[in-house]
């Protein structure tokens, strides 16, 4: 006899493979996996010092040894979410030990933080005698200034150098982690406030729901460019990066808000809600663990593309000059630089303005995937 | 519908409310307050504020007295259009303002035009070849146009087309050339069209992309409806089908979606006027912020949410009166 299998695809494989169907956004995947690993890694592909130097009869690491904490757990953190997210099941089916194993690694990288003192060496190992030295792709640091003025893009210098020298492909490796930083914890805040306010003025409906679509109305009046100008001006934050990613959080999450609301009242009214609500579970419960899981897809879309709309948002700050501040290099303020110089230098203006162009690309792409792969209308072949 | 159109005209007042409120707090609450600031100068984005301008700064927003008092003077100067004036010029912020807003609206009138034109046949196009090569080719182009950032945008428009060591086809900034006055009725429009070019394209292309992607929808919804299959069954050609009678219903929801783009295109104008130097709202805005002029920045602020607050409510109306189908109760 046999018994008949019953084949059932999770929601999120689902998803994943009408993304795989789509061309675009598969390639935007991919594009978005490679600049996460560029911004990782950009110490060490555009550096002033030598990854692997021997000379004297030592082998000493110099582009390691210029690391800030930031840097190294950019270092750490990457490949280990890289290795969680390749061996999930590996975890999920062993919750307890992987999750001991996890805090260890943390705890482990934390503390080697925490002891590391970073050597502040301003020269370079570009010229420096020594038996073997691996440089980087590009031998330049992104704050490292040279004689080469307004040089063209050439072998030396592949985007060319700005108004006091420095490597502007260096400065766009390093920029990457800016713009994915602020595109990611800026969005994150918002979805947090965003999906706050929505499945309350959702859930509960009524006034409280009136009140709260008000506020959202309120926030949605003032143009966003605009209302963040004003706070980082008022609140005189310029130039920090923590500052810059919470006013971008705390200013465009209404669109999630008023999406997270609208499911909410959709899902509230069918049956697996009521039937939560006459087992008891509590509002809380039934928000997070029945209504919120639901309505996931839908927030992906939106998240999807706040995150290319805040790192648009960043590089518009620093373009302005009210991002972060100078020395950093940023996308944006690269452009910023192309403005005074705009009548020759032309690739101080051409590849950040590229490099915007190709990651906000990539996420939007990926954000009309997920469209139409979380769209019900749609037919998954 | 009369109904409907005076409750949602009641309902702006309560936003209105939230908005002065919202600007109000904004500016109390904040560190650069002069009566918070921890240097006898007060800090203000990094300038030091003389002791003359902080007496006045406080004297306008009441920030010496309670705040529900300060706010129902505010709200009683807004009221009177008396927004202050700016600390740098000592003139009225609202003679400023209507100074520069004219220039500010025909661009941005220009462009939405601009971008209507541009992207309704895009998206119509795009929904009749729905899914063929054209369709496909469509969105890939509007989609890569919506991801160019303004700014950088406009810098290489300036480069190419604009001065520089490449074509020198357009003037590079300003919005008339040093001899406008001097020039007749007809070459002096001329010379402003050519400084409204570029300014007006890098604030349309990137409208395109929704734009379109609205249309094309719209249209598909009105494609897919009875009546346009009724349309077909009584033999008329594909062209009358299309033209007459799904064209024209999918215009309805389009020609509401002005609104939606207000708020994105005020923003764009701060970048656009300050990098072509047109001395509109937006780069009032960019130098008052530049300044730490507060009066100002408070005054332009309030105008545009304002502004967007009174283009939803257009933009609702509208939708009941060209789509009497439509009711809400």
């Amino acid at each position: 006899m046999n018994t008949p299998v019953i084949t059932s695809e999770s929601y999120a494989h689902r998803i994943w493979r009408h993304l795989q169907a789509d061309s675009y956004a598969r390639n935007g995947i991919r594009i978005m996996i490679l600049l996460f690993f560029v911004a990782a890694l950009a110490p060490l592909l555009a550096n002033s010092h030598a990854i692997v130097r021997v000379a004297d009869g030592c082998v000493t690491f110099p582009a390691f040894e210029s690391l800030d904490p930031i840097e190294w757990r950019f270092l750490f953190y990457v490949p280990l979410g890289a290795l969680v997210c390749v061996c999930r099941h590996h975890f999920m089916s062993h919750p307890g030990r992987s999750a001991s194993v996890l805090v260890g690694l943390v705890v482990l990288i934390e503390l080697f933080i925490a002891l590391y003192h970073p050597i502040n060496d301003p020269s370079n190992d570009r010229d420096r005698p020594a038996e073997f030295k691996l440089m980087t792709p590009i031998p330049f640091s992104p704050t490292e200034t040279t004689a080469d003025q307004f040089s063209p893009p050439s072998w030396k210098h592949l985007c060319g150098t700005d108004s006091t020298g420095r490597d502007i492909a260096s400065r766009m490796l390093h920029g990457a982690r800016i713009s994915l930083s602020v595109g990611f914890v800026s969005q994150g805040i918002a979805l947090l406030i965003g999906i706050f306010f929505g499945s309350v003025a959702g859930y509960y409906r009524g006034w409280t729901d009136i009140g709260l679509s008000r506020f959202i109305e309120i926030i949605d009046c003032f143009p966003t460019l605009l209302l963040i100008l004003v706070v980082v001006n008022f609140t005189g934050s310029k130039n920090n990066i923590f500052c810059i990613m919470a006013v971008i959080g705390l200013t465009s999450w209404t669109g999630i808000a008023r999406l997270v609301r609208g499911e909410f009242l959709r899902l509230s009214a069918l049956p697996f809600t009521l039937s939560a609500e006459a087992l008891g579970a509590t509002d809380f419960r039934i928000i997070i663990r029945h209504l919120l899981p639901n309505s996931l897809g839908p927030i992906l879309v939106v998240g999807t593309f706040g995150v290319a709309s805040a790192i648009l948002m960043e590089s518009s700050l620093s373009f302005l000059g009210f991002g972060i501040q100078a020395p950093t290099p940023s996308w944006g303020d690269i452009l910023s630089e192309a403005r005074r110089y705009i009548d020759f230098a032309w690739w101080l203006a051409f590849f950040p303005g590229l490099a915007i162009l190709i990651t906000i690309m990539s996420y939007n792409f990926v954000g009309e995937g997920l469209r139409d792969a979380v769209d019900p209308r749609m037919k998954v072949k | 519908m009369t109904t409907y159109i005076i409750r949602r005209v009641l309902l702006i007042f309560p936003t209105l409310f939230g908005i002065t409120l919202l600007t109000f707090v904004l500016l109390r609450y904040s560190p650069i307050n002069p009566l918070q600031a921890k240097l006898a100068g007060g800090e203000n984005g990094g300038r030091a504020m003389t002791a003359e301008v902080r007496e006045q700064i406080i004297k306008l927003y009441g920030l010496d007295k309670p705040a529900i008092v300060a706010y129902g003077d505010w709200i009683g100067k807004i009221v009177r259009l008396d927004l202050g004036e700016s600390i740098i010029d000592h003139r009225p912020v609202a003679d400023k303002i209507g100074e520069r807003v004219g220039l500010t609206v025909s661009i941005n009138a220009c462009s939405l035009i601009l971008s209507y034109l541009i992207a309704i046949p895009l998206g119509v196009i795009a929904a009749i070849k729905r899914g063929q090569v054209i369709d496909r080719s469509i969105s890939f182009v509007v989609f890569v146009l919506y991801s160019i950032p303004s700014f950088a945008a406009a810098l290489l428009l300036i480069l190419y087309v604009a001065g520089g060591d490449y074509l020198n086809l357009l003037p590079m900034y300003g919005i008339n050339s040093i001899n406008a006055s001097t020039m007749g009725t007809l070459p002096w429009l001329w010379d402003r069209i050519q400084h409204m070019i570029l300014p007006v394209i890098c604030l349309t292309y990137a409208s395109l992309a929704y734009i379109s992607r609205y249309a094309r929808v719209s249209m598909l919804d009105a494609l897919g409806q009875d009546f346009v299959r009724t349309a077909r069954a009584k033999g008329l050609s594909e062209r009358l089908v299309i033209m007459r009678h799904a064209f024209r219903n999918a215009l309805i929801p389009i020609i509401t979606i002005f609104a939606l783009a207000l708020p994105g295109l005020i923003g764009s104008s701060i970048i656009i006027e300050s990098i072509f130097s047109l001395p509109g709202m937006g780069q009032l805005t960019f130098q008052s912020l530049d300044a730490g002029d507060t009066p100002v920045i408070m005054g332009v602020t309030l105008f545009a949410a304002v502004l967007t607050l009174l283009s939803y409510l257009a933009a609702d109306i509208l939708y009941v009166i060209v789509d009497p189908r439509i009711s809400y109760e």
